[in-house]
């Protein structure tokens, strides 16, 4: 049922609203962007037979490509002139086409440079002289990346360069990516939620422990899955579970249910349809949403390597 | 059914217009005229708020016929209790009341801080039942189209911010707040609540980059060059302590409203039994956006004195207490 809603409303709609730059907006019609152009060519590239969206992803990459800043980095919109977090998200896209391999490979080297600015070894001295150093209980010398340039380390920018990691070819990555990817994980470890799960990256505040989000939960466990194993990722897969009930967003859903299956999880029956949630809000004409939803139900190709599958 | 394909013009109403108010926005106290606040009671949620909210408004002649209006509620997070964001039935009024003084289209727009799932936020605040649909009058500024803003107050170490087209283009901007302290900046009404229209799609969520370039500082920068044009704080159940997520309920009985939000937001301190002039975006905001002088507020309705409703804050923010 959930296959025939996304066949019949999220794939028309996510086709018609590729914009003649080949890129899509967040909305149709909106000015095509980096992020909403990657989730869109994640779901086309699953597409089943693939053939019949060749032009537009094509399309696609060839907006990407075009964005890419000198510096190896990719701006949120079009006339920004820094790079920022959706670096991560276009080299992890990129990856799909093999001519796009120098992109990739200078994207990989300017998230390799971009260290947070909270946990430099200064940041972390004056916190020690700080009145409000028992507040937190974060561990300053994991490092993983910000959403902008010169900010701190925060769950999901930080979850989508690991997979971005993850995903490449070792010859694409600088020498100092296993590096960044250890202390990556540690950060995401020790920004756990007490209890399973992850919001943004506070999982205490003013002493208060702090209350997970699915899209976060979900990218910091996808980030991990080469670690099923391991108690935290037992833990926040349970947490997830149990909220299912009551997440109301179809972002979230279909995240969460990419995320599970990734897991090999069962996806409970009892969730919200799809059309039903869609006759709220129509999902505010999202083109992520859309994306998220057709790569949750909308194909047979894996899209992210299993937890399950031994990783190389 | 399919989704709406004429979704995006509906959502620029001001597309071709300039910034709306950078210019008229920074102006220094002595030579703005004085701003009116009102206090009216409001017991609880379940009474029908058209009305109150109506009459107020009218009272202060607002330009909103044939214009395209937006209210900006405060929407933090999940919250089925409803005490972190602003009470769906509060903005329904609002609209309502505004679409009955002539305005031609009035949106709701926000863009959560912490959670990225906008929908799911506006659907545990319940604000469908009240509004009816919103895939037409709903803005989620997180995901909308940008353009860049320079920053004429360089109050923060931000040059400019990319800023949602939507918030910048529209007609009359209307900053909707939970009367709340806050952890970092001490209260968080109206300005702070500016802190919503900035895109998480440019800066993430949390919008990091505003904390580095210091919380009060980007408050200024922001509010000069996107103004609020009129601020409705919801004071019926507020938020004291370690706001604004996990403090805890304050029944204040009130709504607070007026046509500068630096007044309102002075107003709103004094009821909660805090200085203004020590709220430290709030003192530099009562220079150059708006008045925070109580000789230069002309209130209304219901007196200071006999609402007075002191908030607890966190041991960081004691000196704001009166």
């Amino acid at each position: 049922m959930e296959a025939d809603f996304v066949q019949s409303v999220c794939w028309p709609f996510l086709q018609s609203a590729q914009n003649a730059d080949g890129g899509w907006g967040f909305h149709p019609g909106f000015v095509s962007r980096v992020e909403p152009t990657c989730w869109a060519l994640h779901a086309l590239l699953q597409a089943s037979p693939p053939a019949q969206v060749e032009e537009a992803i094509l399309g696609g990459f060839r907006f990407l490509r075009m964005a890419q800043l000198s510096d190896g980095a990719w701006p949120s919109s079009p006339k920004e002139k820094a790079g920022c977090w959706v670096t991560s998200l276009a080299c992890w896209v990129l990856l799909s086409e093999k001519g796009s391999a120098p992109a990739v490979a200078a994207g990989m080297k300017w998230l390799c440079d971009d260290w947070p600015r909270d946990s430099t070894p200064w940041r972390r001295l004056l916190r020690r002289f700080s009145s409000d150093r028992e507040l937190s209980t974060q561990n300053d010398s994991y490092r993983g990346w910000g959403w902008t340039p010169g900010t701190s380390s925060w769950v999901e920018p930080t979850s989508f360069a690991l997979i971005a990691f993850g995903e490449s070819p070792q010859e694409l990555l600088p020498p100092t990516a296993n590096r960044r990817r250890h202390l990556a994980e540690a950060m995401l470890y020790d920004r756990m939620c007490p209890g399973g799960g992850w919001n943004c990256g506070n999982p205490r505040v003013y002493g208060v422990a702090g209350e997970p989000l699915v899209i976060p939960t979900v990218w910091a466990l996808l980030a991990m899955r080469n670690h099923p194993d391991r108690s935290e990722a037992a833990m926040s897969l349970e947490w997830l579970e149990r909220v299912l009930d009551n997440v109301q967003g179809p972002g979230s859903l279909a995240l969460a249910r990419i995320c599970l299956q990734c897991y090999g999880r069962k996806w409970p029956s009892a969730t919200l349809s799809m059309r039903d949630v869609y006759q709220r809000n129509e999902f505010f004409g999202s083109i992520p949403v859309a994306a998220w939803l057709c790569l949750a139900w909308g194909s047979t190709v894996h899209w992210l390597s299993s937890a399950t599958q031994e990783r190389t | 059914m399919g989704f709406h394909g004429a979704l995006a013009v509906e959502r620029h109403p001001g597309k071709n217009l300039s910034m709306r108010n950078v210019h008229s926005a920074l102006l220094p106290s002595f030579k703005r005229p004085p701003s009116h606040v009102a206090i009216r009671r409001a017991i609880n949620y379940e009474q029908d708020f058209a009305a109150l909210i109506y009459e107020t408004l009218r009272e202060f002649d607002l330009p909103v016929t044939g214009k395209t209006v937006l209210l900006k509620p405060n929407l933090v997070g999940l919250d089925p209790t409803g005490v972190m964001n602003t009470h769906p039935a509060i903005v329904a009024a609002t609209r309502e009341s505004f679409l009955r003084l002539g305005a031609t289209q009035v949106l709701i727009g926000d863009g959560p801080a912490l959670d990225r799932d906008t929908e799911a936020i506006v659907e545990s605040v319940r604000l469908r039942e009240f509004t009816g649909p919103l895939a037409r009058t709903f803005i989620d500024l997180n995901i909308d189209d940008v353009q860049r803003v320079p920053f004429e107050t360089h109050a923060s170490r931000l040059k400019e911010l990319y800023l949602p087209r939507t918030a910048m283009g529209v007609d009359f901007l209307v900053s909707m707040p939970k009367l709340k302290t806050h952890h970092w900046a001490g209260v968080t009404l109206s300005l702070k609540n500016m802190f919503g229209i900035v895109p998480g799609s440019c800066y993430g969520w949390p919008k990091n980059v505003l904390h580095w370039a210091g919380i009060d500082r980007a408050i200024l920068d922001i509010n000069a060059a996107a103004r609020p044009d009129f601020a409705i704080v919801d004071g019926i159940i507020g938020m004291e302590g370690n706001g604004p997520i996990q403090g805890t309920p304050k029944a204040c009985g009130l709504l607070i409203m007026g046509d500068d939000p630096v007044a309102v937001d002075a107003t709103c301190c004094r009821v909660m039994g805090l200085l203004p002039e020590k709220v430290k975006y709030l003192a530099q905001a009562g220079t150059l956006l708006g008045h925070i002088n109580p000789e230069k507020i002309e209130q209304r309705g219901e007196n200071i004195a006999s609402v007075r409703t002191p908030f607890a804050v966190v041991e960081g923010f004691r000196y704001l207490v009166e």
